[in-house]
């Protein structure tokens, strides 16, 4: 057993180091956002039914700088944000570039979402997520939440809370940018 | 201690470094220890540790920490004092949602805020507490490899006949004469000793007993359980290996199981209360609960699962009514009663359409909360549903919104069309509960239409209420065979090495005198009583308390 | 719910409490006799040690038929609520101690275990005392396995204390006057007090209880809601002790008189939320209070620290003896305590709440409870921790227990909150 000796020494202590280290980097870096993605990373896959009765997935919108928000009727953050997104919406897309902007609505009925969508002319892209799966998907627990995704499809910024025409233009500026 | 050690023993053993007894033949080797008298110290049967080692690299240094008991049992005070902290205020983690950048300093103070701050809100979780129970792990590891093996050889090349001091400085001793021929005596505790359960090595007149040497491999054994455990709970950290959600159904409602292509159903919920005559006086009355449970559907997604312009096609796979301590189970998931909400909350109304003028009613039509139809045709009258609000309420601007997505508050808008009515139809506004319709002044909204028109409920059993929300908790532990396994090791290793003994006797005789030592390495009561009930039925009678050779080490 | 079954069960448990008392009274004879009789002490010890010891087995039957006729005419095992469980820890205590018992035969094990359980017994029947029907949480077969396995090894800890103290008191010189002599014979005292404190309770409890005294408060809480609405709560708080300490900002809304006390001496401080939280500080100040008292008073009659006088009377018994039996005690409770503590309580809660360990405060003060005789067991067995310093770790380790079974309900708030305290 002696000359094995030094080497059981040297394994049992890379093995506490690797498994060790392992445990003690995962409580080191544990993320306190829940179980939303990663910037960087790209975002779950999903596909939905649209305003206009089609299915819309996500690989659909590769290659375009890309907004997706989270949003209901039923929370008042994200009723007012609605016309800062429909302008922004307006003034990307009229210089040409590539840009969507992707609403995915909370899980209400088809009559509420149009009769809002109305009610502020909203132009953009509305996504109907029943019974809230891609919500759960993304990890979304609070309301609005949007996520910023480049072109190349991975996430650039995630904004949890109601936000500003000003917030979303410096964000789309620099995507366009990407 | 180390520095001078003359390793060889008069016996012709050459012996590790460290040795505190001689491997053979037991004789003290460190000087002071052999100039003493007291008893001996026979831990690990004076083998040397294998960390002992005279020239220490950085690694053995490492090493040495780690295989000190005394730092073992200052990591374990160590952990245990955090823990004890950690119990002071509520851990953040017993909260499903709140805020705990707040929640502390307005609770407890200055004081709670120094708690959340210094992150023991979360101490289980913190880098910190993690690094201890990493450094007692590793403390297992090295600790018991280092005693195991030198114990382990030492135990299993035993010498029967054993050095006088070695003898006489055991804890239970005996010495006197021989009761007749020595051979003779020698082989009737032999006898004796075997009646006892005892396995006996003898060499000429020399005597080695000794029983249930397993436990003494106990404590390695529950390290080892002990490990393993704690290499499953690391294994839960893998992605896909546990899983944590909760899922929120109301009653006939059918749900997806996020992240999985199962999806389940509530049939229905009961929520039991003991009745009166079941309880004793002094709680009657008062609300005791005796049974939630949920009886519950199992689907799995076969075709069209991620298809939104089709329903999935579902396929039962389980059904189970969930209670308490009964979980569903079913591949991998398990799915456990968790709460409820029964809250009343309107599910649908019938109301009908009332012509004041003419005191005509038309309808009754279905009006469901959830997805209402869009159109109602009633007699020469149409409603047409424009808006809807769950939780109706006025904003800053006066707009109409709804405060969330719950039927707390419903509210309606119709165009009504119809002979005497405006070609485009004039809005009529709708609160199914009469309570609404007050607080919001439905007439004053409705102004002249309310004189000429009113949509209302005839009776109670137009109204449905929406099924109780049960709150299921749905798991995966793909880690639990690892963990039962690693329990089940460390639990056995426990019962081993605490209720069974380790017991030997060596016995030699030297001119017609015997010299009896006894070790064990616990329940010396028991030990001395072994050796007195031997010597009395081979002819020796002695009070066991008597064989009690003082120095209490173990 | 079979109520004569159940008037006989409670009738079982006083008796049992009245043979406890005897029991330990004659074990005080046993020893006391001992060392004043002009007869061989040996036999004497023998005979009485003999007697004490079968009154205790009639108190520990009339305490086994106590719990099984609760059992049957309550409709499930009587380990599920303050009163029950702490009934039963005493009844594992008095079984710990015929274990031990069988194993040594030392009749002054019984001196220390009998009024511990007497204590324990006592204490139980504080609490509300009906039958309560189980919630759903604790509708389980679990209930049986892991109450019972964690109390009977808790109970060998306990037993393990009693012998530890009586180790202490013979082991520590009352005479001697170096510091270190003074600090032991310090502590022991202070151990001593707290006893007498655990007695101040009892008696203060069941004075007033006897009396029928009552005093209720009523405080008002305003908060302010989100909307800026005040938002008024009134609490009301029933004591059955005069209130020493009234709740923060309350009205006395009706008092029994006790020496012309019309409100609260003092007001609780207003960081101490709550009406409860006032009402167990004022039972806290009593007990403090009754026990110096009483503490007092033996003072004055006995005129020596209580150590200095039950010392002698241990002279007889050889300290070795007391510390290989606490020592043993410890080690049968050990695994026993593991396995009902921690390992069957992993598989419960796995079963009712989806997780094995949630780091609740019961689980993590059973952890403390097994880290620490974990830490005992390894100074014991490789550090060579014996005598004095092992008592004291036995002494101690009984006060992390009872923490851990009463003072985690009554002082934190978590998922084993099941006892009406």
């Amino acid at each position: 057993m002696g000359k094995y000796r030094k080497t059981t020494q040297i394994v049992i202590l890379i093995g506490v180091l690797l498994l060790g280290g392992y445990a003690i980097g995962k409580a080191l870096f544990a993320s306190d956002d829940g179980g939303l993605p990663k910037i960087g990373e790209k975002p779950p896959e999903f596909a939905l039914l649209g305003e206009d009765q089609e299915a819309h997935k996500l690989s659909d919108y590769e290659g375009k700088a890309l907004v997706i928000n989270f949003w209901g009727t039923f929370c008042p953050p994200c009723v007012i944000e609605t016309p800062e997104f429909q302008r922004q919406y307006e003034k990307w897309t009229s210089m040409g570039k590539p840009f969507e902007i992707i609403g995915i609505n909370l899980g209400e009925d088809s009559l509420t979402v149009r009769n809002f969508v109305q009610q502020y002319g909203l132009t953009y892209e509305m996504l109907y997520d029943k019974g809230r799966k891609i919500m759960a998907k993304y990890g979304v627990e609070s309301f609005p939440t949007t996520f910023f995704v480049k072109p190349d499809g991975t996430i650039m910024d995630i904004f949890v809370g109601g936000m500003t025409e000003e917030d979303i233009d410096k964000r789309v500026t620099k995507l366009l940018q990407s | 201690m180390l520095s001078f050690q003359n390793t060889k023993c008069e016996c012709g053993h050459q012996n590790p470094v460290g040795t505190v007894l001689c491997e053979s033949c037991g004789k003290p080797l460190e000087e002071a220890e052999a100039a003493s008298t007291a008893p001996l110290e026979m831990r690990y049967d004076g083998a040397a540790r294998r960390s002992q080692k005279t020239n220490p690299s950085i690694i053995d240094r490492v090493w040495n920490f780690f295989s000190s008991v005394k730092i073992a049992v200052w990591l374990i005070v160590i952990t245990l004092i955090a823990s004890m902290i950690g119990t002071i205020f509520t851990q953040e983690s017993a909260f499903i949602s709140f805020d705990p950048d707040t929640y502390y300093e307005e609770k407890y103070g200055w004081i709670g805020k120094l708690y959340y701050e210094l992150g023991f809100s979360h101490t289980y979780e913190t880098w910190w507490f993690t690094t201890l129970i990493v450094m007692i792990a590793t403390s297992l590891v090295v600790c018991s490899l280092d005693r195991v093996l030198p114990l382990y050889k030492a135990l299993s090349k035993q010498q029967v006949r054993k050095h006088v001091q070695f003898l006489k400085r055991q804890r239970t001793v005996y010495e006197g004469a021989v009761v007749g021929d020595a051979e003779e005596w020698v082989a009737e505790v032999e006898q004796q000793l075997k009646r006892k359960r005892y396995k006996v090595k003898r060499e000429g007149t020399a005597l080695l007993a000794e029983k249930n040497r397993f436990s003494r491999w106990g404590p390695y054994i529950n390290h080892i359980g002990l490990i393993v455990f704690l290499l499953a709970v690391l294994l839960r950290s893998v992605p896909g290996w546990a899983m944590d959600s909760y899922l929120a159904i109301r009653e006939g409602e059918t749900l997806q199981i996020p992240e999985t292509n199962y999806y389940l159903k509530n049939e229905k919920f009961t929520l039991d209360y003991y009745a009166d005559d079941e309880l004793p006086d002094e709680l009657k009355g008062i609300p005791r609960p005796k049974l939630y449970q949920t009886d519950a559907i199992l689907y799995e997604c076969t075709a069209d699962c991620d298809d939104p312009l089709k329903e999935p096609v579902l396929e039962e796979v389980s059904q189970h009514g969930i209670i308490v301590n009964d979980p569903m189970a079913y591949g991998g998931l398990k799915i456990y009663q968790f709460g409820y909400d029964d809250t009343p909350k309107l599910a649908a109304v019938k109301p009908v359409l009332v012509d004041k003028t003419t005191g005509k009613t038309y309808g009754p039509f279905e009006l469901s909360m959830r997805n209402p139809q869009l159109n109602y045709e009633l007699g020469p009258y149409t409603l047409e549903l424009h808006s809807k609000y769950l939780d109706f309420a006025m904003d800053e601007k006066g707009e109409p919104r709804t405060k969330s997505d719950e039927p707390n508050a419903p509210a309606f808008i119709f165009m009504l069309k119809g002979p005497g009515l405006a070609e485009d139809g004039e809005p009529y506004m709708y609160f199914p509960r009469q309570i609404d319709k007050e607080k919001f002044s439905q007439d004053a909204i409705n102004g002249d239409l309310a004189n000429r028109f009113e949509i209302k409920v005839p009776s109670m059993e137009g109204v449905t209420f929406a099924g109780t929300v049960s709150t299921l908790n749905i798991r995966t532990e793909m880690a639990m065979p690892y963990i039962w396994t690693g329990t089940a090791i460390w639990i056995f290793g426990v019962f081993l090495g605490s209720y069974w003994h380790h017991r030997r006797i060596w016995l030699r005789i030297d001119e017609g005198r015997v010299l009896l030592g006894a070790h064990t390495n616990k329940n010396f009561h028991g030990m001395r009583a072994d050796v007195a009930s031997v010597l009395k039925k081979t002819g020796i009678d002695v009070e066991p308390k008597s064989l009690d050779n003082g120095g209490n080490r173990a | 719910m079979n109520s004569s079954l159940l008037t006989f069960s409670s009738d079982a448990y006083l008796v049992a409490f009245f043979l406890y008392c005897l029991g330990f009274i004659s074990y005080g004879i046993t020893i006391a006799g001992a060392r004043y009789t002009k007869r061989d002490p040996k036999a004497y010890m023998k005979r009485w040690g003999r007697i004490s010891y079968v009154i205790s087995l009639l108190g520990f039957v009339s305490h086994v038929a106590f719990f099984f006729t609760r059992w049957i005419g309550g409709g499930h095992i009587p380990t599920s609520n303050m009163y029950e469980f702490i009934s039963f820890l005493a009844m594992m205590i008095m079984l710990a101690f015929v274990v031990v018992h069988a194993i040594y035969r030392k009749a002054v094990i019984g001196l220390f275990t009998l009024p511990l359980i007497v204590i324990i017994v006592a204490y139980s029947m504080v609490f509300p005392q009906e039958v309560q029907p189980l919630i759903p949480a604790l509708q389980s077969y679990w209930l049986k396995i892991h109450v019972t396995t964690a109390a009977l090894g808790e109970a060998f800890f306990a037993v393990g204390f009693a012998t530890a103290l009586l180790q202490l008191l013979r082991v520590v010189d009352f005479r001697e006057k170096s510091p270190r002599a003074r600090r032991s014979q310090r502590w022991v005292e202070i151990v001593m007090i707290v006893g007498v404190i655990m007695i101040g309770y009892l008696v203060s409890v069941f004075g007033f209880r006897a009396a029928g005294y009552e005093a209720v408060f009523v405080q008002e809480n305003v908060t302010i809601t989100d909307a800026g609405v005040d938002n008024t709560e009134t609490d009301e708080v029933v004591y059955s002790l005069p209130p020493i300490f009234k709740p923060f900002n309350s009205q006395v809304q009706e008092i029994d008189s006790f020496i012309g006390l019309k409100d609260g001496v003092f007001e609780t401080p207003h960081w101490m939320k709550g009406v409860d939280a006032a009402r167990k500080l004022n039972t806290i100040i009593w007990s403090i209070i009754a026990g110096l008292v009483v503490y007092a008073i033996i003072r004055l009659i006995l005129r020596k620290p209580i150590g200095a006088v039950l010392h002698p009377f241990t002279r007889g018994i050889d300290p070795d003896d007391l510390d290989e039996i606490s020592y043993r005690t410890i080690a049968i409770g050990y695994p026993l305590f593991t396995l009902g503590a921690l390992v069957f309580a992993m598989i419960w809660a796995y079963e009712a709440w989806s997780r094995f360990w949630g780091w609740d405060p019961k689980e993590v003060w059973a952890l403390i409870t097994w880290l620490y005789y974990t830490a005992y067991l390894h100074l014991r067995l490789s550090r060579g921790w014996h005598g004095e310093k092992s008592a004291w770790l036995a002494v101690i380790g009984f006060i992390v227990v009872m923490f851990t079974l009463v003072g985690v309900n009554l002082v934190l708030v978590g998922l084993h909150s099941y006892a009406g305290v």
